[in-house]
């Protein structure tokens, strides 16, 4: 029995090879690029994400089973500005896919054509911690920014797929469509919070903020990829406590127990939200991520 | 005003703004440089055993540059500085690696040049990267401590097959083997006959049996003919399963390895095994910052590579050996290691040695495989 039993998770792993059916097969380094991806391919593609939706994108064990799993793609979509850079050089090389090789049709990057935030100004200094040299990757954060990036898939889905390229257009136009009516509705929801401080594990939440006007108070580690010191913790929460900052919010792949420490101290609470599609069960795909966000938040601001 | 002047005065005009251009501008771009990278190594030991006073020593710095060379080429090299383990002089420099590879052939990728070639598992890894401070002593013994380094060509296909079944082929430029008997370079691929071109193959197998777990098996084969006329010829297996939990991959986790390596020589009369030995190891992570692990390791037929005390005995023959080691990774970029090892053979020599190693990274650094 036990035999058996390895043998079907063995099974289970092949299947995350593509399968070869779809029109276009299509990889992403990020849950909420392939929630895209599926938005704006609908049945002509076929998509799979690299990095799970409960895993750090930043520390993504480049498994040879993920280069396996790409080596038929047709496209493949980065985060860019580097979020992925740490293990996407392994991936897809490894891959041996010369069709979604930096620089060939099917490589793409979808931070292209975002207004980024945080790009550094002067020389960039690892004193700073772990930063993202190129400016702050997360912009997925924005529902907003997903519009962009479905507009920027189906114009190379359509490249690449010319006969579907009707569909790719009219699928990205409903996307768009759909995500300005949910905004309206989030914006609405969280309209009375506007202002409220908000603490932050990672600087993984700013292009959400910005978005919806809350305040960044600051972040659970003290710099980029550093884990904070019970020093730092606690005038972090001093500071808070000073500020009326109530809200901690962390992801399932950063330390619970520091971000509950740090609420605790502030008295303040923590909640675990999902950066990432996949990141909690209901987080299904964008529209839902941002359900669960934007819900979630009204309840910690509402003290509920 | 003379035409003269007035010739000058525009000619004056139009080199004022040429000349303010020059100053700002280069016709020498920099845009496209390689990424640049730089990794040192300090070690501080003490061994009683050792004929050598403790304290600390460079123990190499590692220069590398990558950049893409066009659509078809990447170009890739490690120039490393390092000081003679002997002496503690550091003027060895060596072209560790520089080569090439392209991805633009499906499945298959070629790396062309002076490389570190496919062989096993430890025999892959920059010495920044070793779990250990040590390598195994059967590293030294059969491929080298640092792997096998030469200048070559190697097609890596990855199969078809429905899990990761990656198939390496190589051909090398003949070589001899190291004189001071340093375990650098211990195979003697030295022959003069044109019919030796020395060869490999390597088969690596992954599978994930979970999320967060994976399975890997590996073996590899690497033969050339030597200055004696005998082939010689290393012989590999290595066994890995690796957890990374998804949800802490910068937190946990941990690896079991272990890899045999045999050394034989044989022509069509005769056939010697020359060394053979394995290592079996366990790593922890416990928490972002530390690491612990865990090496027990045998060699048959050592040759003196953990040299104790050179004028008296000397650590050869069947050598075992235990380590333990404690790293703590301040970042991603900086790591202090301390290992305590303790080795002896059937002639009951006994090397034990406190190690502490301080690792640093700057600049680009090629992200290391899994
Ligand atoms: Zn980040």
């Amino acid at each position: 029995m036990k035999y058996a039993k390895a043998w079907i998770l063995l099974l289970l792993s092949w299947t995350l090879t593509l399968p070869a059916f779809a029109d276009l097969k299509v990889a992403t380094s990020l849950s909420d690029l392939a929630s895209v991806a599926e938005a704006v391919g609908g049945k002509h593609v076929s998509v799979i994400s690299l990095c799970k939706g409960y895993e750090d994108p930043h520390f993504v064990p480049a498994k040879p089973s993920l280069m396996k799993a790409i080596q038929d793609a047709d496209i493949f979509v980065s985060v860019g500005l580097e979020l992925d850079g740490g293990w996407l050089p392994l991936v897809i090389p490894g891959s041996r896919n010369p069709k979604i090789q930096p620089g060939s049709k099917g490589f793409v990057d979808a931070s292209e054509g975002i207004s980024v935030l945080d790009k550094p100004v002067g020389t960039v200094s690892r004193a700073e911690g772990d930063i993202h040299p190129l400016g702050n990757p997360h912009y997925y954060a924005d529902p907003m920014n997903l519009t962009i990036v479905a507009d920027h898939l189906a114009d190379v889905f359509s490249d690449l797929d010319p006969a579907n390229a009707a569909d790719y257009s009219a699928n990205a136009k409903d996307f768009d469509g759909r995500m300005e009516k949910e905004l309206k509705k989030w914006e609405k929801e969280l309209k009375p919070y506007k202002g409220s401080p908000v603490v932050t594990y990672h600087e993984n939440f700013k292009y959400f903020t910005k978005r919806f006007g809350l305040k960044d108070f600051g972040t659970v580690e003290p710099k980029p990829g550093i884990p904070p010191s019970p020093r730092y913790l606690d005038e972090t929460a001093a500071a808070m406590k000073e500020a009326g900052v109530k809200v901690v919010l962390y992801q399932p792949y950063y330390d619970a127990d520091t971000a509950q420490q740090l609420a605790r101290k502030a008295g303040a609470t923590a909640y675990l939200i999902p950066n990432e599609v996949g990141g909690v069960d209901e987080a299904k795909d964008v529209f839902s991520k941002f359900d669960y966000i934007v819900s979630t938040l009204a309840k910690a601001f509402g003290g509920k | 005003m003379s035409r003269f002047k007035l010739f000058l005065f525009i000619g004056a005009l139009f080199c004022v703004p040429v000349l303010s251009q020059a100053q700002t501008r280069s016709i020498i771009s920099n845009l496209a440089n390689p990424a640049i990278g730089m990794s040192a190594l300090f070690l501080g030991q003490a061994a009683p055993n050792l004929n050598q006073p403790y304290g600390i020593q460079f123990q190499e710095a590692e220069l590398s540059v990558i950049s893409t060379v066009d659509p078809y080429w990447t170009l890739a090299a490690n120039l490393v500085f390092a000081a003679d383990p002997t002496n503690g002089v550091p003027d060895i420099v060596e072209a560790e690696e520089a080569y090439a590879t392209t991805d633009s052939i499906p499945n298959i990728q070629i790396k062309v040049g002076q490389m570190r070639t496919t062989f096993g598992k430890h025999g892959l890894l920059h010495t920044h990267a070793f779990p250990f401070i040590q390598a195994p002593i059967i590293m030294g013994n059969t491929i080298g401590f640092e792997g096998f380094k030469d200048a070559g060509l190697e097609a890596a296909w990855l199969t078809p097959l429905p899990w990761y079944c990656e198939l390496t082929g190589g051909m090398y430029a003949p070589v001899s083997n190291d004189i001071n008997g340093q375990g650098n370079h211990p195979l003697d691929f030295n022959s003069n006959a044109h019919d030796n071109i020395p060869y490999l193959g390597h088969l690596k197998n992954l599978f994930d049996l979970d999320d967060n777990t994976t399975m890997e098996l590996g073996a590899s084969a690497l033969t050339g003919m030597g200055d004696d006329s005998l082939h010689h010829q290393v012989l590999g297996a290595d066994f890995t399963v690796r957890n990374v939990p998804l949800n802490q991959s910068n937190q946990r986790g941990w690896i079991l390895q272990a890899e045999y390596l045999k050394k034989v020589s044989f022509n069509s009369a005769v056939y010697n095994q020359e060394t053979d030995g394995w290592y079996g190891s366990f790593q922890y992570r416990l928490s972002q910052n530390w690491w612990t692990g865990i090496r027990g390791e045998e060699a048959f037929n050592a040759t003196p590579d953990l040299s104790v005390d050179p004028t008296e005995n000397s650590l050869t023959g069947h050598v075992q050996r235990a380590t333990v080691d404690v790293a703590w990774l301040a970042s991603e970029f900086s790591e202090m290691r301390l290992d305590y090892s303790l080795a002896r053979n059937d002639a009951g020599t006994v090397d034990n040695r406190v190690m502490l190693q301080f690792n640093y990274v700057i600049g680009f650094h090629p992200p290391h495989s899994y």
